[in-house]
């Protein structure tokens, strides 16, 4: 992107699609029902969030996202640690995991509700279940595939077995981590955005739901306007974090 | 050769079957324990009773109903977005130019979570298999366009310069270099995106949508079967697991000997 | 500075290292057979052997990561029973040798944190071995943004930094272009001098072996034996034009050349 004119020119094709949204909706070929213009979508989009209303939904939504994504990360790590360096419990554990991982996030929600019912704390724990695997499996794998060659750099400096799990396990691990946590966090966003959709707690999901039952398509569209934007946040976020945590791979001559 | 790749197989599964009691034994506790305690509960049920419920599902064909549902949506949707997917990302792979033309309007749309879209389409197609494949379709997209142009985009470059002192036209060096040295990769991404399409639609049908396994999962939970949920449950997570394995054997059998390297 | 590099100068007499008829079966197979040498103190061993006779095994054995299958390796008179910190190792391919993540300074810094060196410490003495490797200001760069030859030094420098009374080198020089072998060379024959360590390196460049070494050993092949052992007989220090066209280092370069055609 060192290119100026073609960056220029990227804005350029992001302000057309908009052009092209606003002249369909203007000619009236789509009933502004199913597509409402944009000036009117930004509009309610700006009045809803200078209210407040909106953007309290936003961060109930984002809340309960990033407490979910947190458990998950918090619990995938330390257990794929676990299972990653050591050879044994990865030898008995692997079919088990290979037998859970298959099953879609959302279908837990029904299950969640069977046994606990439409509590909050349940749909946390949906939340964090779900977007446990994408972090967990990697996990496993980075603790494990450590480079031989490093494996015997510690034996010559007689490094015990916690050091080298911090040392050299955690930042072998670490880029395969961040790479399921970003996975794990787009997870978290759509069990978030699905519980909230099916037990109608407070939040985007449930809102945007409402609006769509009761034709209120520029809520609609406000509202899936800023579920982009809270996924356009989590990738900047996790963007940061990579680039902290792992500075070797980002770093150059 | 490939009598010695079949017994190494046979042989890592031998190796690995005492690993496949911890599962199983797992089942046989939660039996006995709920059987022993005599738990009743609307959210439970004995894993035996989950494997009669599953037998009766099989028997009465309820549950292939409900499977034909799941797969027709996903049957209509990912054609759809795939194939606008590929050509998009086929064509972004091959033009750098394009791909930077697009980059903006691909980090502003490509966030947008696909479950967002269900209310939309709900308001435009109501209830039924039209507004599932159209999440479907919408969910595949994205994964097919980014996938496909990273897949064009990473051919070796040698074998572009090959075809260039060949004298190839442009349209032959894509239709004989380009494209084919991208088809083990574009196969993967067709693979991960049948993944995800399966997880939307189910996802969506347990959101809104009355029809297929996603429905047939949080009906049975709705309405006090613990153990038809499970069963279904059980069953969904057999045919996500059998979609991939099948898919990827099919994958080694297309370019197993010829692209083996540039698969790995 | 040079205090800590010293190693505590062998004053029990006796080899430094000691193979007394040893055997070594990996897998079935026989690699090394009725293999018996001694090395002095502050020697500049060196060993050379086509690909295949156990060069790098024999490596092995002194570190202790290989144990014998018959016969006995001595350091210092005690029998080798594992890894010691006394002894460090160079490996050839220093791109998986050295910590990804860690600067060069957090590399060589781990050799000292293994041993518990003092965090107030280590901060100047990583800064002192920097230097002495030719690294100066280049603590701050990670691995991958070090040339080949940079990265060789870093491995260097943490294998110093253990104080080590033995240093093995395993074809160090192996993957670097020419002028920086030739610097390389300089470089490590000025350092083993200057602390005194006594040194095994394994090479298959018979020219490196002669400029560097005070003995050669020459091993053949199928399964691993020593087939002859030639004395250097060359002033120190050695220099890169005048000693490669020494008389005696032509000389031996035949001897040596000849042996190698012979056992091939």
């Amino acid at each position: 992107m060192s290119n100026w004119p073609l960056r220029a020119g990227s804005v350029l094709v992001t302000l057309s699609i908009l052009l092209l949204w606003q002249a369909v909706t203007a000619s009236g070929l789509v009933a502004p029902v199913f597509l409402p213009s944009p000036s009117s979508t930004f509009a309610n989009l700006w009045r809803g969030l200078i209210r407040g209303d909106l953007l309290g939904l936003t961060l109930s939504t984002m809340e309960r996202m990033i407490y979910g994504w947190m458990l998950a990360s918090l619990g995938g790590i330390l257990l794929g640690a676990l299972i990653g360096l050591s050879p044994r419990a990865r030898y008995w554990l692997t079919p088990t995991l290979e037998l859970l991982r298959p099953l879609p996030a959302s279908t837990l929600l029904p299950v969640g509700i069977a046994l606990f019912g439409l509590h909050p704390s349940m749909l946390l724990g949906i939340i964090a279940f779900g977007a446990v695997w994408p972090v967990l499996l990697p996990t496993i794998h980075g603790f494990s595939a450590i480079d031989p060659r490093l494996r015997e750099v510690a034996r010559n400096l007689g490094i015990g077995p916690f050091s080298f799990a911090i040392k050299f396990g955690l930042p072998n691990a670490l880029p395969d981590v961040i790479a399921g946590m970003r996975l794990s966090l787009t997870a978290c966003l759509i069990i978030t955005v699905v519980g909230e959709m099916i037990t109608a707690q407070q939040g985007l999901g449930a809102t945007i739901m409402m609006a769509a039952r009761s034709f209120r398509s520029t809520d609609l569209y406000a509202g899936i306007i800023l579920l982009g934007v809270v996924g356009a946040i989590n990738n900047a976020l996790l963007g940061i974090i990579e680039r902290a945590l792992t500075p070797w791979r980002t770093a150059h001559a | 050769m490939f009598c010695s790749i079949m017994s190494r197989r046979l042989i890592d599964l031998l190796n690995t079957l005492p690993a496949w009691l911890v599962p199983l034994s797992l089942l046989v506790a939660v039996e006995i324990a709920m059987r022993g305690s005599g738990i009743e509960s609307d959210g439970l049920a004995l894993p035996s009773q989950v494997a009669i419920a599953l037998a009766g599902l099989i028997a009465d064909g309820e549950i292939f109903l409900r499977t034909a549902e799941t797969i027709g949506a996903i049957a209509v949707g990912v054609p759809v977005g795939g194939t606008v997917g590929l050509l998009l990302g086929v064509w972004l792979g091959l033009s750098p130019k394009a791909a930077q033309l697009a980059s903006l309007s691909i980090e502003l749309f490509r966030p947008i979570p696909p479950v967002a879209i269900i209310p939309l389409t709900l308001l435009i197609y109501g209830l039924g298999i039209r507004m599932e494949a159209a999440i479907v379709a919408f969910a595949c997209f994205w994964p097919m366009l980014l996938l496909t142009r990273d897949a064009v985009r990473s051919v070796e470059p040698r074998l572009i310069e090959v075809a260039r002192m060949l004298g190839l036209s442009r349209a032959r060096q894509i239709a004989t270099i380009a494209i084919p040295a991208a088809l083990p990769r574009i196969f993967t991404a067709l693979r991960l995106t049948l993944g995800i399409a399966l997880i939307v639609a189910v996802t969506t049908e347990i959101t809104a949508n009355p029809i297929g396994l996603g429905y047939a999962i949080i009906s049975a939970g709705l309405s006090l079967r613990p153990e038809a949920m499970y069963a279904f449950l059980v069953w969904l997570a057999v045919l996500g697991w059998l979609l991939n394995a099948g898919l990827i054997a099919l994958h080694r059998r297309l370019f197993g000997a010829a692209h083996g390297e540039v698969a790995a | 500075m040079n205090a800590p590099l010293a190693p505590a100068v062998a004053a029990c007499a006796g080899p430094a290292i000691a193979f007394d008829g040893v055997r070594l079966d990996l897998g079935g197979k026989c690699i090394i057979d009725g293999l018996s040498l001694t090395i002095a103190p502050g020697e500049f061993a060196c060993v050379v052997g086509p690909s295949g006779c156990g060069k790098t095994t024999l490596l092995r054995l002194v570190t202790g990561l290989l144990s014998p299958t018959l016969g006995q390796v001595r350091r210092f008179g005690a029998p080798v029973d594992g890894p010691s910190r006394d002894v460090a190792i160079v490996f050839q391919d220093y791109g998986r040798a050295l910590l990804p993540w860690r600067t060069a300074s957090g590399n060589v810094a781990l050799a000292l944190e293994a041993m518990n060196t003092p965090r107030g410490e280590r901060v100047e003495r990583v800064a002192g071995l920097l230097d002495k490797v030719g690294l100066t200001g280049h603590g701050d760069k990670y691995p991958a943004q070090l040339s080949g030859g940079m990265q060789q030094r870093v491995q260097i420098a943490r294998c110093l930094a253990q104080g080590p009374r033995v240093l093995l080198m395993d074809e160090p020089f192996g993957a670097l272009d020419a002028l920086t072998r030739q610097a390389l060379q300089d470089e490590i024959a000025k350092l083993i001098s200057e602390s005194g360590a006594t040194a095994l390196f394994v090479t298959h460049d018979l020219d490196e072996a002669i400029y560097l070494g005070d003995r050669v050993f020459a091993l053949q092949g199928n399964p691993g034996r020593l087939a002859e052992v030639i004395d250097v007989d060359l002033q120190r220090p050695r220099d890169q034009l005048r000693t490669r066209e020494h008389p005696e280092f032509l000389r031996l370069r035949h001897v040596l050349f000849d042996h190698v055609q012979k056992t091939h």
